[in-house]
């Protein structure tokens, strides 16, 4: 093995990780926030169903990087200063948690209205109609896509990147730049290859996984 | 405090008109955008059709490859790529420029999601009409071509469009490569002149209208080409 594998290697390991708590941290959040909006979302409240429809648009609509630099570069002006770390996180769980919201919303609406009418007339309330009749059948429908998302969002990660956290691509272009001045080979193709595989290794078996649990629906 | 000007806490002077005296950059910022994003979204509903029908008419050999193809495009972060085909691929003498890697990316990366959209759609079209058609002495291809590429474009529309919205959005990923598309033309402004506030609302506001005005779009296409009754 050439001399200078090892500690890029190393290097970029711990860009791994950054990386993993990264989509650990941006996963959790938006799976959580997301089925709370999700379930707002299909409340007989007008208003309510609004303003959650107004988060899920703009969230979903802009682009994260543009999300990512209005959080990282403008909201400091208001005297909310974030660290890159913290930043990428509130902006993938912003994205993240409106597109959970919108599949909860999706798969809620897919139980047929039969079922909440008959539900009705067994005279449960709106909170034992979803307790007990429409999110448990929600659920079922809505886990191969959620799977999807969690593939999405591991991926979306990687633009942290472009506000400086110090993930596995960051850890590449810098290993790239330092081979590159200390040697002048770049030996970008070996290294991205690797980013390459790593997550493809990761995602692989999640997409596999949705597509499993699509079929068996 | 000069009139018309809103001061915050920290002292940031808010200049609701500043983003007007900058309006030269930030549109040659978005024509560029709508450039790559267009070769892109077009670029991807071709491979989409072309390659996602090799899959429904289950050519051996040339299947596995598409599906090798997608799976790749698929399960690496599109950001990743463009590092790679800007970066890595001169290394093997390969070297494409900025708004080259630019379309080239989104139509790659938007081609392999169009491909399963497509061929999702091909495959949820029910077996029976082409049984139907190939009793009436259609061949296989004809079959495809009048019957499930019509009745399974308009079931993959939906998808579909998602898919060229993300492509669309994904074109600000270009600012990693430099290229001056309109977020990376909003960063350069905010650069020199630091006006963040105004800037980043602007082209935040650019974004989502192009993503609504698409989306609308996409539904009355969808209602127009709705077939009376299902099928």
């Amino acid at each position: 093995m050439p001399i200078w594998v090892t500690p890029v290697a190393r290097y970029m390991a711990r860009g791994l990780a950054t990386t993993a708590g990264l989509a650990g941290v941006s996963i959790a959040v938006s799976v959580m926030l997301g089925i709370v909006l999700g379930a707002l979302l299909v409340l007989p409240s007008r208003a309510v169903r609004l303003l959650v429809r107004w988060y899920v648009e703009i969230w979903r609509g802009l682009p994260i990087i543009v999300t990512l630099f209005f959080i990282f570069f403008v909201l400091p002006i208001i005297g909310l200063t974030f660290g890159t770390f913290v930043a990428a996180a509130t902006g993938l769980c912003l994205w993240g948690s409106a597109n959970v919201a919108e599949v909860v919303r999706g798969a809620a609406q897919s139980v047929s209205r039969g079922q909440a009418d008959a539900a009705t007339a067994l005279g449960l309330p709106w909170a034992g109609r979803m307790r007990y009749v429409i999110l448990p059948q929600a659920a079922r429908r809505a886990l191969p896509p959620l799977v999807g998302l969690v593939v999405n969002l591991t991926q979306q990660t990687s633009l942290a990147t472009v506000i400086g956290v110090l993930d596995v691509l960051q850890a590449s272009q810098r290993s790239i730049e330092r081979l590159t001045l200390s040697s002048g080979a770049t030996h970008a193709a070996p290294i991205l290859g690797a980013v390459l595989v790593v997550y493809f290794v990761i995602c692989l078996p999640l997409t596999l996984l949705s597509r499993r649990l699509e079929r068996s629906l | 405090m000069v009139t018309g000007r809103t001061v915050t806490a920290s002292g940031y002077h808010f200049e609701p008109g500043f983003v007007f005296s900058h309006l030269g950059p930030l549109g040659h910022g978005l024509l560029r955008t709508l450039a790559i994003s267009a070769i892109g979204i077009g670029g991807a509903s071709a491979v989409g059709v072309l390659l996602g029908a090799l899959i429904a008419l289950r050519i051996p050999v040339v299947r596995q490859l598409i599906r090798a193809y997608v799976e790749v495009f698929r399960n690496t972060p599109l950001l990743v790529q463009i590092f790679f085909l800007y970066f890595a691929l001169p290394d093997a003498g390969l070297k494409l420029g900025a708004f080259t890697v630019g379309w080239l990316s989104l139509l790659l990366w938007g081609g392999a999601y169009n491909v399963e959209n497509f061929r999702a759609g091909f495959e949820a079209v029910e077996p029976v009409y082409v049984e139907a058609c190939r009793a009436l002495g259609f061949s296989r291809f004809a079959a495809f071509r009048r019957v499930v590429l019509p009745l399974g474009s308009r079931i993959a529309l939906p998808s579909v469009t998602n898919t060229l919205i993300s492509v669309f959005k994904n074109s600000s990923f270009m600012i990693a490569i430099g290229y001056p598309e309109l977020t990376d033309s909003a960063v350069d402004i905010v650069s020199v002149t630091f006006r963040v506030f105004e800037v980043f609302i602007a082209i935040g506001v650019v974004y989502l209208a192009l993503v609504w005005l698409f989306s609308v779009w996409a539904r009355l296409l969808e209602r127009r080409l709705a077939i009376p009754g299902g099928h």
